[in-house]
């Protein structure tokens, strides 16, 4: 039996969403949320119509079990049965929007919020437009020094730091599983790697207070480490954040 | 005409699928509003605004930490002047009029000498001279408004509830503005200089009575302009032995002179200085 | 004889370039006379130059003297802002200002096209094409006086609602104001001369000086443009101003400031595809009214056309917004992440779905047109490979770094980042997705081309082969390149693998157009190509195409303008008015989708009225 165009289209479809749900949810443990695989399965059936419409005939055939169904005389039966299921389908779905439910509501926080562009810490104002590692320059003026730097960053970092971000600075401390969000991987690439070290120096001088309102500071436990270390110290910490990683600090050499 | 009404039919629907996608398909976040300016008239103030605006003028303007700050060990630490207040007051040592802990903030600031913490009394004086100056007056002078600002600032830092009301009369930041105005002409004087810059905070000169750093009235017949020079671009360079109120300690004095000035202040302020004998 | 026409039309070509491109020149030399700065301008920067020339040597105190006294940035108030009742001041700029750029972008960029196709009317002496950029220009002409109606709008709403704000502008760019003024005279001159003499111009020598006209339409109006440009960068990346706002008296320095050149690049080509989609509704529209299947051909072949030109100029446009963007973060690190990492952040994900649709719709377009020749069945198999790739891609596109959640789903993934999807939301990803949807947009069109046609050289086999290898060369190496740097290494750019990906996709695009032409030269044809012979759908795909295009334009229209924040003039002067802030995305869209709407109805309504002018009695 010949399979008509419409039920292929709605097969092609099906293949697409179990893969999604079986190849992430299933294999990979890592389901997609709800909100963006909307999205994907929403153009992906553009996509099949698309697909299965671009011929005359082909649009023709795809249109044909639809047309049949709402103009054939003979079906009025079958019509009426396909009206009422759409009909309580739709209700289902409203329903199901609309129900109280006791989640809470989505959160939305932006991780990397834009910096200002001044700061105020340990009683000063920097602009962090032009702020640079003090203790960079050493990288070609001094190696000796510089390791030095980075090994003194290494014993604040396991000092104050690892408890949270983790040995390995991957954000799975003793501490971070009693955190959500939870603390910064800083071996993603997504993370330290896309910024410039004022931003870094801006985040932990200021800690989670210093946040601006649309990264949602009342959930970042990050202390204001301007209370707790030097300034040199947190320099350090960052060299050796750079250093441990293999990561270079985002930066926009002049062209 | 059915090709028309067609045409904007599918139009407003691509343009309806757009705009409700951007509105309800993506989650809103709301940016912040902008940051406010301190020079915004006081009555759209928020208390949390005039806190920090006390903050600003406590760290800036005021240059109250030139001498309240941990390093010099000039003048008392603030942090919790606020609850202090209370027990300051029933000092017998106490010589005001003041009643409440935000009024006693205040009479500090106007008549330093009504009440002097232990030990940060101008020498020889039996800790019942204040060397600190009137902030309202002077190379400082607050207005009443940054007085509250500053008040507000200190008691929230102690922790203890916040009694100032954001005044509603005369916008903040009067003086402010004069003050800012002016780098933009020279000093013409010696006098109109030291009175810009503020030495008179700490140091008498140029009638100016300050009584922290070292007398500056005969300064040029133990010094020489070389000497002058580098005392006030880089002070921690030589370090005077004895101040008014002590030994004299380094990091004390600001490092940012070599910016306040043009070129030409610069050398009369050295002349000046090299001829007061 | 036909060699004196090459030379001549090559002489042509030349011209066009040196005239008509003043990006190439402002790149190679900063203030060289070539660069179609207004002479004015020019002869005003000499004579600073000079005077600031001379007193530099001197003290700072003269120095202060020589200079002309300009105002700093004023401060303002809420109160300084007037207020009319009934009207919210920022919208009304907000919808004046986006519907004059709409507009505008329209009626400078259909001249580009139109005079191109006019050349390759004189080259090929096919009548047709000559009658189709006629028809072009026609619809530009009536675009023309509502262009010019809403720049007045758009002045009268500054001076009401922003006086303080314009006056300081004025102060910095009056000269460059005057210049934009003289500049419209000029612009409209050669237009009404290009337009109206068009049938008094149209044969032997005359046909060259009526080119010659339309190369100098488009000088002026790309200056024009490049002009306007200024002002608007200047708000976002002042320059040729100190700290506090005072203008240091160098026109030069504060028209090139930071972001001229990438804006100027961005518009233009984005302009000229935008042209195209403006236009190719036009062909739709009269397609789908059109009652004689010769008026059909003729506006399938139209919408073929300007969906063509659309398209070309919509492949590089990545590219030029890629350029922009970093200049920006070049500029500001605020600026840049507030764009890309802040709240502007999600802007991005309905850009991706936008762009996705134009990529689709473009080529749904193309699958549709294979419908024009039996010759193209052959092919149909082939395009749901094309089409599952876009999609991917497209998927990969539009996958946001930020995830959003329901605390469940976060407790699945066990954190915000999903370990797998995650890595999509940064930009090597991007890039490779979109290089690669680039290239299949481009298979598309490879496919459609050749449709029709099969090759008669002796090596048409080798010429395929190569085209495969080509096409399979740089997908292996953009992939490589983008999970390579993406993942694997770190760049101090982070985004070192964006140039080379983008010449390997360029390369393809100029390597098997080459190889086509020379295999499909001679080629036969395999069944009649019949215009018109397409679905009334493809006629929709190109309104979704035009719909699109406008309320992206919208949308980054206001992102880039919403950078700035409560800033008028970055950093230098702030936006005190009670519309400072910055408002939600869906209130922009919102927005947005009004302007959208009324400019889809000026737009069918300019299109009724050619379709009555072209009614005969």
């Amino acid at each position: 039996m010949k399979i008509s165009r419409l039920l292929l289209a709605v097969i092609v479809i099906g293949i697409f969403y179990s893969f999604f749900k079986i190849f992430f949810g299933i294999i990979l443990k890592q389901p997609i949320p709800g909100s963006l695989f909307t999205m994907y399965m929403f153009f992906i059936i553009i996509g099949v119509l698309l697909v299965f419409s671009f011929t005359e005939q082909g649009a023709k055939e795809l249109m044909s079990p639809i047309k049949d169904l709402l103009e054939n005389p003979e079906k009025m039966m079958m019509r009426n049965v396909v009206f009422g299921i759409v009909t309580i389908f739709a209700g289902f779905i409203t329903y199901q929007q609309v129900k109280p439910s006791f989640e809470a509501p989505l959160e939305l926080r932006t991780i990397h919020p834009a910096p200002p562009s001044n700061i105020s810490a340990y009683n000063k104002s920097y602009n962090l437009l032009t702020l640079e590692n003090p203790f960079m320059k050493y990288k070609k003026e001094d190696p000796e020094k510089f390791k030095q730097l980075i090994y003194e960053g290494g014993e604040v970092y396991f000092k104050n730091c690892f408890y949270c971000h983790g040995d390995k600075l991957d954000g799975k401390g003793h501490y971070a599983h009693g955190f959500n969000p939870l603390p910064a991987n800083f071996m993603d690439v997504g993370t330290i790697a896309q910024l410039q070290e004022s931003y870094l120096f801006w985040r932990i001088a200021t800690g989670g207070p210093g946040l601006p309102k649309e990264a949602a500071p009342w959930l970042s436990s990050m202390p204001v480490w301007q209370n707790f270390l030097s300034e040199e110290e947190i320099w350090k910490v960052i060299l050796f954040l750079y250093d441990y990683t293999g990561y270079v600090p985002r930066s926009w050499e002049k062209h | 005409m059915r090709t028309f009404l067609k045409v904007v039919g599918f139009s407003f629907c691509v343009i309806l699928f757009y705009a409700l996608y951007a509105s309800y398909g993506i989650p809103q976040v709301k940016p912040e509003a902008p940051p406010v300016e301190e020079k915004l008239n006081l009555g759209s103030m928020t208390m949390d605004q005039f806190i920090a605006l006390g903050d600003k003028i406590f760290n800036g303007k005021g240059t109250c930490t030139l001498c309240h700050n941990p390093v010099g060990g000039r003048a008392p630490i603030l942090d919790s002047v606020a609850s202090m207040a209370m027990e300051h007051l029933k000092d017998p040592r106490y010589k005001g009029k003041a009643k409440t802990s935000e009024e006693y903030i205040k009479e500090s600031m106007v008549i330093p000498s009504a009440f002097v913490v232990a030990g940060f009394g101008v020498k020889g004086t039996n800790d019942t001279e204040s060397p600190m100056p009137n902030v309202t007056t002077g190379a400082i002078g607050l207005n009443e408004a940054e007085v509250d600002a500053v008040i507000a600032y200190l008691q929230k830092k102690a922790g203890q509830e916040v009694t100032v009301k954001i005044p509603t009369g005369a916008p903040a930041g009067k003086d402010e503005k004069a003050a800012e105005t002016a780098p933009a002409s020279p000093a013409k004087k010696p006098e109109e200089l030291v009175a810009k810059l503020g030495c008179g905070v700490c140091h008498k000169i140029a009638g100016q009575p300050g009584v922290l750093g070292p007398d500056l009235t005969k300064i040029g017949a133990a010094r020489k302009e070389d000497y002058i020079r580098r005392a006030v671009l880089d002070p921690d360079a030589d370090i005077a032995k004895q101040c008014p109120t002590g030994p004299c300690l380094p990091g004390v004095m600001p490092k940012d002179y070599k910016d306040k000035m043009t070129a030409g202040e610069f050398e009369m302020l050295v002349k000046f200085m090299a001829n007061s004998k | 004889m036909k060699f004196s026409k090459k030379i001549t039309l090559t002489f042509f070509i030349i011209l066009f370039l040196v005239l008509a491109s003043p990006i190439i020149l402002n790149i190679t030399s900063k203030s060289s006379v070539f660069s179609l700065q207004p002479l004015s301008i020019v002869l005003a920067e000499e004579v600073k130059q000079d005077a600031a020339a001379a007193p530099a040597e001197e003290t700072a105190v003269k120095e202060d003297k020589a200079k002309p006294a300009y105002p700093p940035a004023p401060k303002l108030k809420e109160s300084d802002y007037p207020k009319v009742k009934g009207f919210n001041g920022r919208i009304v700029i907000w919808l004046a200002a986006q519907l004059h750029l709409w507009f505008a972008a329209f009626v400078l960029a259909v001249p580009i096209f139109v005079l191109i196709i006019e050349g390759i009317g004189v080259a090929t002496k096919d009548e047709r094409y000559d009658k189709m950029a006629y028809e072009f220009i026609k619809i530009s002409l009536t675009a023309y006086s509502i262009t010019a109606v809403f720049g007045g709008l758009l002045a009268f709403s500054l001076i009401v609602f922003y006086p303080d704000f314009l006056k300081y502008m004025a102060n910095i760019f009056g000269s460059t104001m005057l210049a934009y003024a003289f500049l419209f005279f000029a612009e409209s001159a050669s237009l009404y001369i290009y337009y109206y003499g068009w049938n008094w111009l149209k044969h032997g020598f005359k046909k060259w000086v009526h080119l010659t006209i339309g190369l100098i339409l488009n000088a002026v109006g790309t200056t024009l443009m490049f002009l306007a440009n200024a002002w608007v960068t200047f708000m976002m990346s002042p320059g040729g101003v100190d700290a506090a706002g005072v203008f240091q008296g160098n026109d030069w320095a504060v028209i090139h400031n930071f972001l001229w050149n990438p804006i100027n690049l961005h518009r233009f080509v984005a302009n000229v595809a935008y042209g195209g989609s403006v236009v190719g509704a036009y062909a739709a529209y009269r397609f789908l009214s059109a009652q004689t299947r010769d008026e059909k051909a003729h506006y399938d072949w139209m919408g073929y056309t300007a969906n063509f030109i659309a398209i070309a100029a919509l492949l590089p446009l990545p590219f030029a917004g890629y350029w922009l963007t970093a200049e920006i973060y070049a500029y500001s690190q605020q600026m840049g992440i507030t764009l890309m990492g802040g709240v502007f952040a999600w802007l991005f994900i309905i850009q991706a779905v936008l762009i996705g649709a134009l990529f689709l719709s473009a080529n749904y377009y193309l699958w549709c047109g294979m419908g024009r020749s039996e010759g193209a069945v052959r092919y149909n198999k082939y395009i749901k490979y094309i089409a599952f790739v876009i999609i991917a891609c497209f998927l990969v596109w539009f996958t946001p770094h930020t995830l959003v959640m329901t605390q469940a789903e976060l407790k699945a993934l066990g954190g915000p980042y999903h370990k797998y999807l995650g890595p999509l939301g940064i930009m090597p990803a991007k890039n490779t997705a979109v290089n690669i949807m680039i290239l299949f947009t481009f298979l598309s069109f490879l496919l459609y081309r050749r449709a029709n046609k099969v090759a008669t050289v002796s090596w048409a086999k080798y010429g395929n082969i190569a085209q495969t290898a080509i096409f399979a060369g740089a997908i292996i190496n953009i992939v490589f390149l983008g999970v390579y740097y993406g993942y694997f290494t770190n760049t101090v750019l982070k985004v070192g693998s964006s140039v080379p990906q983008v010449a390997s996709t360029l390369s393809v695009i100029i390597f098997c157009i080459i190889i086509d032409v020379l295999m499909f030269k001679g080629a036969k044809d395999v069944a009649p190509l019949k215009w018109g012979n397409v679905p009334d759908r493809s006629q929709y795909a190109l309104f979704l195409l035009a719909v699109s295009f406008t309320w992206l334009m919208g949308l980054m229209g206001y992102i880039r303008s919403g950078i700035r924040q409560h800033w008028h003039v970055y950093a230098i002067m702030r936006d005190n008015s009670a519309d400072a802030f910055t408002p939600t995305i869906g209130y922009s869209a919102q927005i947005v989708s009004i302007g959208v709407i009324i400019f889809m109805a000026i737009v069918i309504f300019i299109f009724w009225l050619n379709q009555i002018s072209s009614k005969k009695a």
